[in-house]
């Protein structure tokens, strides 16, 4: 974490996470291409009788999904979760008016 | 999966188990072969020797020599779960003392992609072949066969023994020391 504060400002700036949905579409996107190289690997193998061809084709499949779902990229980002509008504070006299207990809990739950 | 490093841990798991399945399923594809093939043995000239065997007990025991043929086309046993094969050559034989010997007495590897059309004439054995005492002289009944392990990518080991043995027999008289 202490290694964050010196990198440039533009650097920490980039948006590095995804929507919920993104994260969705990713996961299966790469499931669907790694099982896709892996049966092409496998039929592939077994007609020029090769087994590393099977894994090498499979790793192929694992580098292009790392390419297509590890960077956020836009797509993954079209979802962002709506959040509520940050409610105003409640100021220090008005939290002495209403009775004690309640706006206590309420406070720490803020916290 | 909502940073970069637990997207990588994601997939190369992932990864991972798609290819432990398909090394299963190639496992699958040859686990019902059968990985056997006919040979052809021969041999030439059998002399047995009478010598102390300092490897053992250093008592005089039965050193026999043989040179032999063999002839075995081992190619359809190579497929895409197949390494490699160890091909060992057993002796069989029976004496007084001890119903069940097998000694070996030649081996040889052979890699996938190296030549599996054996043919070799009047080759000399790689190991010695040594009886434990004296039940070489005058033996009648040798047998000799030629048995391999098939090694794998993935799956078992199995080891076969080729279709096809040779009988021999060890002369009578013990040969002089030099020959």
């Amino acid at each position: 974490m202490d290694l964050m504060q010196f990198l440039p400002e533009s650097f920490k700036k980039i948006p590095c996470h995804m929507d919920y949905e993104g994260q969705k579409r990713a996961e299966q996107l790469f499931q669907v291409i790694i099982i896709l190289f892996g049966v092409v690997g496998f039929i592939w193998g077994y007609i020029c009788q090769q087994f590393s061809q099977t894994m090498y084709i499979l790793l192929a499949g694992f580098a292009l999904s790392c390419i297509l779902t590890l960077p956020p990229w836009p797509m993954f980002r079209r979802k962002p979760l709506q959040w509520q509008k940050e409610r105003p504070e409640p100021s220090s006299d008005q939290k002495e008016a209403s009775t004690p207990s309640q706006t206590s809990q309420k406070s720490k739950k803020k916290k | 999966m909502n940073t970069f490093l637990s997207r990588l841990n994601t997939i190369f798991a992932f990864t991972l188990s798609v290819m432990a399945a398909l090394t299963f399923c190639c496992f699958l594809t040859t686990a019902f072969n059968s990985h056997k093939a006919s040979v052809y043995l021969g041999t030439g000239k059998a002399i047995v020797k009478n010598v102390p065997d300092y490897s053992a007990n250093r008592e005089k025991s039965d050193l026999g020599f043989i040179v032999f043929d063999m002839t075995a086309d081992l190619t359809k046993i190579f497929n895409w779960n197949v390494k490699q094969l160890f091909l060992y050559l057993t002796a069989e034989y029976e004496t007084k003392d001890h119903q069940l010997n097998q000694v070996v007495i030649w081996d040889k590897i052979i890699r996938r992609g190296e030549n599996a059309m054996l043919d070799y004439r009047s080759i000399n054995t790689k190991y010695y072949f040594w009886d434990y005492g004296n039940g070489l002289k005058g033996n009648k009944n040798v047998t000799l066969t030629l048995s391999w392990n098939v090694i794998p990518n993935a799956g078992t080991l199995p080891k076969v023994m080729g279709e096809g043995s040779h009988k021999f027999k060890f002369p009578d008289e013990y040969s002089a020391n030099r020959f």
